[in-house]
């Protein structure tokens, strides 16, 4: 890296300055969560006692359950789907990966108002009650970008030198790209997977206007309890999503070394190169 | 089975699933945003032109023009604040670079609502930051943060600042040091060479970030609705509002697709880009 | 073949694909009918599962619910609506909510979309101690349907410590003092039913040149207004009201949590006061019928009925609510309702119409926008 020429207070002290502002928050929030009194604005005694309201508390708990549900079964069916896509539109060179390359990025900037109210639609059109496998396959058709992307990053790194040798050995097409290519970008696969798991977990907007009733996942239920009538356990059940979705991308970071690979995950996951 | 035709099974269960459960449902839209509302207020498919006429009423632009203008203010902001953060990192952050990004994504993992709920906390009257100004005397009574514009917009900027500063990280990383080098030889002054070299060569990431921080902005209703008042509200509340309070999904849909045929402009324009390599794909 | 003519192509498949669409679709609604075949279907008080209760916040005592949840060890779960048009969506989307809260007006239009469930009111042993007043209302010939919780009056609450300057009349959601900090309730009939009595109009009045009227008033009065919100208790606890429209049973839950109860208090407005009762009422599409009409019988009980008029502030038409309203009544005179005032039709909300209901949601959602 070349030397600059300046030294770089200035935007070492912005940066601090950012970086403080973007943890205050998550500090009221984490801190507040341990609050002894209802108080959102004192600190008056340390305390588990919104943690365990949390646990306690039946709809919450059920809801927690709804939404490692769904991201669960997100996680399978779109890493599947994805990998799939992200493999055939690289090795493919037709007309139709084009179109389908270009297809698949749009999920992904679409805001999420406008998936979420045409997936209302048309589940109210086939006459689908809203359910927990509503929310799923609304998930599904935005993750599935996700684990394109991503598994597609890493895959253009990797030449079809292997499955052809593969092949030139007498194995199938099929067989080439079941034995050979997906084991070599399964860092990739887990790495997406995992960043779907959290992407699902956490989402808000699509679940809200694709839930039922009796099935809402943990950010819905927070919706409704910032509008109705709230309570410091918010702050404890933010703290613990974030724990989760933490950890889940802590292993989508980790997972790569543990395949011993040297690079580091977060390279897999941004595609940057090496 | 030819070459094209193999891969061709791999591309279209997602390719499929994408066109089915994407694609069509907006289709739906567009199609109801041509009907009307019967007796009982639910929507029925027609061929009406009423809903678009409603959306330029002039009681409805400033809504569509005030969601814009709030995403326009977050994009910009976060140009600010964020390009000074990745230039710092990826230039500046050595070693501790994948540390330093990986505890600026931290914050984002904690739920949108719960953090967007902490600033109503933190700016509320009583809240602390407002208890901080009175006990230094700063001011008299407590200052109105919340439900104003401002407020909103802090939100925004707050919530979507993650998809600025990654995609500006990853374009500045990517440039070559030596371009600065002789960047610094013909133009002599940093600022000079911030100018004529390191933005454009980050043009890339500059129009993903704005890209990816625009578009879902416009859209957005928790910001509103949590930090707004009475005067900040967007066409995702707007919209929010058409389906679950005002039963009128027509006008809903159609409210939808202008803000879409809006937003696809941008998408468009982004996406020949990132084709052309002008864009970092994401 | 180059991108541009493949995207090409795809707009004109896309484009004939959706002509072809609503060519098929017009005239249909979006929503699939939901099964109506149990509309007629009577129901029998028994325990047959679990119970999802969709409800206002905070407007019933949970230790209600839980009692009844340990005695018959089902689970009690509760979902909120924070208005009754976003009630009336997600029941038509076929929601499964066992027991509901509507208003009259909205029990009158879920009969008339067979949404509710009819059931025989001497089987809940309550019930026998309801004022007569809800036998035979006009939104539910014979109470077949319906089962009154609670009745209401709307007002306006105030926080005391912040403003001292009302008049007793609507006008006082513009008040001075408490300009910034104002805030209307997010209903379209409430908003602009006030409005309506501010000139004079008949509440529930369709002609539009009045309607117009009463818009200008809305967008005026909006100029001080902090929010539109039905949360009143919340605002006000939080402080962020310093005045708020209100029905007259948030005074009392506001009160309830404070140390302060002083600080809250309520008025009724001389141009006008709308009344109001919300009912009980079970979807045809709950899953535990019976578990729902045991649950009327419970929260009808003498004992529950008091608990829970202390706790929300809202008179019960019931042996034990009555009670306990005469007692919060004697401590503040002015939550007071009585039902010849609910008895006065004038007063309450009720648009006979669609169009004139779609003129009213037309001109609120401009006053918000």
């Amino acid at each position: 890296m070349s030397e600059p020429f300046y030294k770089p207070r200035f935007l070492r002290v912005f940066t601090g300055l950012v970086y403080l502002y973007l943890f205050i928050p998550i500090f009221i929030v984490i801190v507040f969560s341990f609050n002894s009194e209802k108080s959102l604005q004192v600190m008056q005694g340390f305390s588990f006692r919104w943690y365990s309201d949390f646990f306690n508390d039946p709809t919450l708990m059920d809801s927690l359950l709804t939404s490692v549900q769904i991201a669960v079964l997100t996680m399978v069916i779109s890493t599947i789907v994805g990998t799939a896509l992200a493999i055939g539109l690289v090795r493919a060179h037709s007309g139709t990966a084009k179109g389908f390359n270009i297809l698949m990025l749009v999920p992904l900037i679409t805001p999420e108002i406008v998936a979420g109210i045409s997936a209302l639609l048309i589940f109210s059109q086939l006459g689908i009650t809203l359910s927990i496998w509503t929310i799923v396959i609304a998930h599904i058709t935005f993750s599935i970008s996700y684990v394109t992307i991503v598994v597609r990053g890493r895959l253009a790194t990797i030449g079809t030198e292997v499955e052809d040798a593969a092949q030139d050995l007498g194995a199938s097409k099929w067989e080439s790209v079941r034995l050979v290519l997906v084991p070599s970008l399964w860092p990739a696969i887990v790495a997406a997977g995992l960043l779907v798991f959290a992407l699902s977990f956490d989402d808000f907007v699509l679940s809200f206007f694709t839930t039922g009733e009796d099935a809402q996942p943990l950010p819905v239920r927070i919706w409704s309890m910032i509008r109705f009538g709230v309570s410091p356990t918010i702050n404890a059940v933010g703290t613990l999503m974030m724990v989760v979705s933490i950890s889940a991308v802590a292993l989508a970071v980790l997972v790569p070394r543990l395949f011993g690979r040297r690079e580091s995950g977060v390279k897999v996951l941004t595609g940057a190169e090496e | 089975m030819t070459s094209k035709r193999f891969w061709d099974w791999f591309i279209f269960p997602g390719g499929i699933w994408i066109a089915l459960l994407f694609a069509v449902p907006l289709c739906l839209v567009l199609a109801l945003s041509f009907g009307h509302v019967d007796d009982f207020g639910r929507g029925v498919y027609g061929f009406t032109l009423d809903n678009y006429k409603d959306v330029f009423d002039p009681t409805y632009v400033p809504v569509l023009l005030r969601s814009v203008g709030y995403a326009l203010a977050t994009v910009i902001l976060c140009l600010l604040i964020g390009y000074p953060v990745a230039y710092f990192i990826a230039r500046h952050g050595g070693r501790y670079r994948y540390a330093l990004l990986a505890a600026l994504v931290i914050p984002f993992f904690v739920n949108y609502l719960v953090r967007t709920y902490a600033w109503v906390a933190l700016l509320s009257d009583q809240g602390l930051v407002n208890n901080l100004l009175v006990d230094l005397g700063l001011a008299q009574e407590p200052i109105q943060f919340i439900n104003t514009p401002f407020a909103v917009v802090g939100g925004l900027v707050y919530g979507y600042i993650i998809f600025m500063i990654l995609p500006l990280y990853g374009s500045i990383e990517r440039m070559d040091p030596s371009v600065i080098e002789a960047g610094k030889d013909l133009y002599g002054s940093p600022f000079r060479t911030f100018l004529h070299v390191t933005l454009p060569a980050t043009q890339a990431g500059i129009l993903a970030g704005c890209v990816l921080v625009f578009l879902p902005a416009v859209g957005d209703f928790v910001s509103a609705q949590l930090l707004g008042g009475p005067d900040t509200y967007m066409v995702g509340n707007l919209i929010q509002d058409q389906f679950f309070a005002a039963s009128n999904w027509p006008f809903g849909s159609a409210l939808t697709v202008i803000m879409m045929l809006f937003l696809a402009v941008w998408m468009v324009f982004y996406l020949r880009r990132a084709s052309r390599g002008e864009a970092e794909v994401l | 073949m180059s991108e541009i003519e493949l995207n090409r192509r795809q707009l004109l498949l896309a484009g004939a694909g959706l002509v072809a669409t609503a060519y098929g679709l017009s005239g249909c609604t979006v929503e699939r009918p939901i099964d109506k075949s149990a509309a007629g279907d009577v129901v029998e008080p028994k325990i047959d599962g679990d119970l999802m209760i969709f409800n206002w916040a905070q407007y019933m005592d949970p230790s209600i619910k839980k009692s009844f949840a340990e005695k018959y060890g089902v689970a009690v779960n509760e979902v909120n609506f924070d208005n009754l048009e976003a009630m009336m969506t997600k029941l038509r989307a076929g929601g499964s909510y066992d027991l509901i809260f509507p208003s009259t007006e909205y029990v009158l239009r879920l009969r008339n979309e067979q949404l509710i469930r009819p059931f025989n009111r001497s089987r809940l042993k309550s019930a026998d101690t309801l004022s007569k007043f809800y036998d035979d209302p006009w939104y539910d010939p014979n109470s077949e349907f319906s089962v009154p919780y609670a009745y209401y009056t709307t007002g306006i609450a105030w926080n005391t410590k912040e403003v001292d300057t009302l008049t007793g009349s609507w006008n006082d959601l513009t008040n001075e003092q408490a300009r910034g900090r104002i805030f209307m309730l997010d209903d379209f009939q409430e908003g602009i039913g006030q409005a309506n009595l501010l000139n004079g109009f008949y509440l529930n009045t369709d002609k539009s040149d009045q309607l117009e009227t009463s818009k200008d008033t809305l967008l005026d009065q909006k100029k001080g207004l902090r929010g539109f919100s039905t949360n009143s208790v919340q605002n006000l606890v939080s402080g962020a009201a310093a005045l708020t429209q209100a029905w007259n049973g948030d005074v009392v839950n506001a009160r309830n949590q404070v140390d302060d109860p002083s600080i809250f208090a309520y008025e009724t407005c001389k141009e006008g006061v709308p009344v109001g009762s919300d009912l009980m009422c079970i979807p045809i599409t709950s899953k535990s019928p019976g578990t729902a009409m045991m649950f009327m019988d419970w929260v009808l009980k003498p004992e529950n009925a008091y608990k829970n008029v202390m706790w929300n502030g809202y008179p019960m038409p019931v042996a034990g609510g009555r009670e306990a309203f005469a007692e919060l009544v004697k401590d503040d005179p002015s939550i007071d309702v009585n039902l010849d005032q609910l008895a006065d039709s004038a007063m309450e909300y009720r648009l006979d119409s669609p169009e004139a209901r779609q003129e009213w949601t037309r001109i609120w959602t401009e006053v918000k926008a």
